[in-house]
């Protein structure tokens, strides 16, 4: 009956590749530029503690190509990536490439669990206080509940989080993500349900998604299906519904990284933030540069699915 | 005389102005009947109730406190039934001097309750069409599909097939050139007088008793009303269908109607035959019809060159309303023996030829 427009979908694929081709690349510069311009120099951490002769300083630098001029280094670098090589860790010696598929597999993880956190707990409150109005006294209060948990801290929630599970009941277990018993991934559910409630999101969702809901609920092609005795939810669905809610996860995907990487570090969390952190003390370019690449690419892809599932739902909005 | 298909009697639906206390009185009492196979045209100015005394028939009020009071009595060949049967068990008026002063509703049972008897109403027995069409239609469905989901929903075909076949055969019957290919557009693809053939077409699918046309030509260029009036009268002869027109143009109301219902501050003023309601040079008319009638631009006013008549005065302010006739502040028929009624009394419909009734203290002795 509904014919997916398959060829308007292919072009507003092909274009936002190609866009996001081209903001990678601007990302990639921007990064490079300003950990180049940045003060402190990796090879002095790389040597922390010794007392280095100038020659060997030298050795090291011309071992590591960074005697090019800065525009050198980075399409030298830009060179590599394209052939599929983000170079080695100046820290760890491992290539960069490798970690990076490992530790963003972790975030991603993190960051879509969530994100059905965030969702299960919003989109409820927000169609049952959409529907029934401020009829409904019950939908006041669970949109206050929503603002409570907005406001707390990640920082502060991760912590009370782990209190609870290990002093207040022994449900999850924190030791270890490598746990043999078979509950070993419950482990992974509280970071999950801390950064899924206390990033923040919550709140604005309910409220962005209420509002459109309710705005869908008066137009006048509603009316029209109620006088057509349809279903008012059927028909408000699309609008109402699901483009809002790849609108939200579009824009929510860059808080929700920054949120994780305060999560990360406080439930030891082998992902991309933990590891940017990392990287970001020990001047580690190369793995900084992987993980903004990675970071980008997730926003890009957030983005493009919003676009994906808006030219589905609406292909003439698309064409125009 | 059989009995009218749609009988609206004493209907009042109110709104809270800005307080519970103080109410906008959009429909305050009016009675008006739908014949069988008959087309009965309610004209007025903005604000005057005609749509929301249409949406209160199909039950689609929202927003406090609503319909109040009165009774719609439905009587078709398949359904006779009165739309708002027990539902005053869920109103407490308090009235004082005549007039309304509280309201309380208990919304919820009101709203389950009248859900109970629009069911299998709204879209089957009375359909609806509304003014800006192409804002009516779902602008992420195709027309034809939703035509198919009205025919799906309302005309016992089930099969997808059968279903799409009936919705051509529809847009076929409203003049929509190459239905097969239209059938695939979505509103925003078609101009506004195809989506209001195609919400017509979505109307008629389930063959209705019923059609409420509400300000059905309103947004459309001055040459595709004419269409669309066309349309209405040809389809209202070929199948028999009654038809509720709500309008402000005075020629889609001449062009169209059997029997026509002036509104005025969410009352009926004046209640006839079209033919002797809209004729300037008939006797017997409200003043408010008369004025009316003559703010309409006709060929001698044009060749003349004569000024366009306006009404003087603004509509009635329906929160504050006055205690007399409410077209009292801008009436200019009021004669000195009349005066202290038409601003103390408010006037009662009377008979003034068989089937005629006026709400004027002129003709009321």
């Amino acid at each position: 009956m509904k014919s997916i427009p398959l060829r308007i979908l292919a072009i507003t694929l092909l274009k936002e590749l190609g866009l996001a081709s081209l903001l990678l690349l601007g990302v990639s510069f921007v990064v490079f530029v300003i950990l180049y311009a940045a003060p402190g120099d990796p090879f002095s951490v790389l040597l922390e503690g010794q007392l280095p002769s100038e020659q060997a300083l030298a050795g090291i630098r011309a071992a590591m190509g960074a005697q090019q001029s800065w525009y050198g280094q980075y399409f030298s670098w830009l060179h590599n990536v394209l052939g599929g090589n983000f170079g080695t860790s100046l820290h760890s010696g491992l290539p960069v490439a490798g970690e990076l598929v490992k530790v963003s597999l972790n975030t991603l993880y993190l960051t879509l669990g969530s994100m059905l956190v965030t969702l299960c707990i919003a989109v409820p409150i927000a169609l049952y206080s959409s529907m029934r109005g401020h009829a409904v006294a019950i939908s006041w209060p669970l949109t206050m509940l929503g603002y409570v948990f907005s406001a707390l801290p990640v920082f502060w929630l991760g912590y009370i989080a782990i209190y609870v599970s290990v002093h207040g009941f022994d449900f999850f277990p924190l030791s270890s993500s490598g746990a043999s018993d078979g509950n070993g991934w419950l482990y992974t559910l509280v970071p999950v349900l801390v950064l899924g409630l206390g990033s923040g999101t919550i709140s604005e969702v309910i409220r962005y998604l209420r509002e459109e809901m309710s705005r869908v609920m008066a137009e006048d092609y509603i009316r029209t299906e109620r006088a057509k005795g349809a279903s008012v939810w059927r028909h408000a669905f699309k609008e109402g519904l699901l483009l809002p809610v790849s609108e939200i996860i579009a824009a929510k995907i860059p808080f929700i990284l920054g949120g994780a990487v305060i999560v990360e570090q406080i439930f030891n969390w082998p992902g991309m933030g933990r590891m940017a952190w990392q990287a970001a003390q020990d001047r580690d370019f190369p793995v900084i540069m992987g993980i903004a690449l990675v970071a980008a690419i997730f926003v890009r892809v957030g983005s493009l699915i919003q676009r994906i599932v808006y030219t589905a739902v609406n292909p003439q909005g698309a064409r125009d | 005389m059989a009995q009218p298909l749609l009988k609206i009697e004493n209907l009042r639906t109110y709104f809270y102005a800005h307080s519970k206390q103080a109410f906008v009185r959009s429909v305050d009492g009016v009675s008006l009947e739908v014949g069988q196979r008959e087309t009965v045209g309610v004209v007025g100015e903005s604000g005057s109730g005609k749509s929301i005394t249409a949406m209160s028939v199909m039950g689609l009020i929202s927003g406090g406190p609503g319909v109040i009071g009165g009774s719609i009595h439905y009587a078709s060949d398949k359904v006779q039934k009165n739309l708002l049967e027990g539902l005053e068990n869920y109103v407490q008026l308090e009235e004082g001097n005549g007039r309304v002063l509280t309201v309380k509703k208990d919304e919820s049972g009101w709203q389950k309750a009248s859900e109970k008897l629009m069911a299998g109403m709204r879209g089957k027995e009375i359909a609806m069409i509304f003014q800006n069409p192409r804002a009516s239609l779902n602008p992420y469905i195709t027309v034809g599909e939703q035509i198919t989901e009205a025919v799906r929903l309302h005309s016992g075909i089930s099969a997808v097939k059968e279903a799409r076949e009936r919705a051509i055969h529809w847009l076929e019957r409203v003049k929509i050139d190459s239905p097969r290919l239209r059938y695939n557009s979505y509103p925003s693809g078609m101009s506004g007088g195809m989506c209001q053939r195609a919400m017509i077409a979505m109307a008629l699918s389930s063959e209705p008793s019923l059609l409420i046309a509400d300000e059905p030509t309103t947004g459309l260029d001055a040459t595709i009303q004419s269409k669309i009036v066309d349309l209405l009268q040809e389809l209202k002869n070929e199948t028999g269908i009654s038809t509720l027109l709500i309008s402000h143009d005075i020629s889609v109301i001449t062009r169209l109607s059997d029997r026509v219902a002036v509104l005025y501050g969410g009352a009926v003023v004046e209640y006839g035959p079209a033919s002797q309601l809209l004729d300037a040079q008939a006797g017997f008319k409200h003043p408010y019809t008369a004025a009316l009638l003559a703010s309409v631009p006709n060929q001698q006013k044009i060749r003349a060159r004569a000024n366009l008549q306006a009404i003087e005065g603004e509509v009635p302010d329906t929160i504050n309303t006055p205690p007399g006739c409410r077209f009292y502040a801008r009436c200019n028929q009021i004669t000195p023996e009349i005066r202290d009624k038409c601003a103390a009394i408010h006037p009662e419909l009377k008979d003034v030829a068989p089937g005629h009734q006026v709400r004027c203290w002129r003709f009321i002795n």
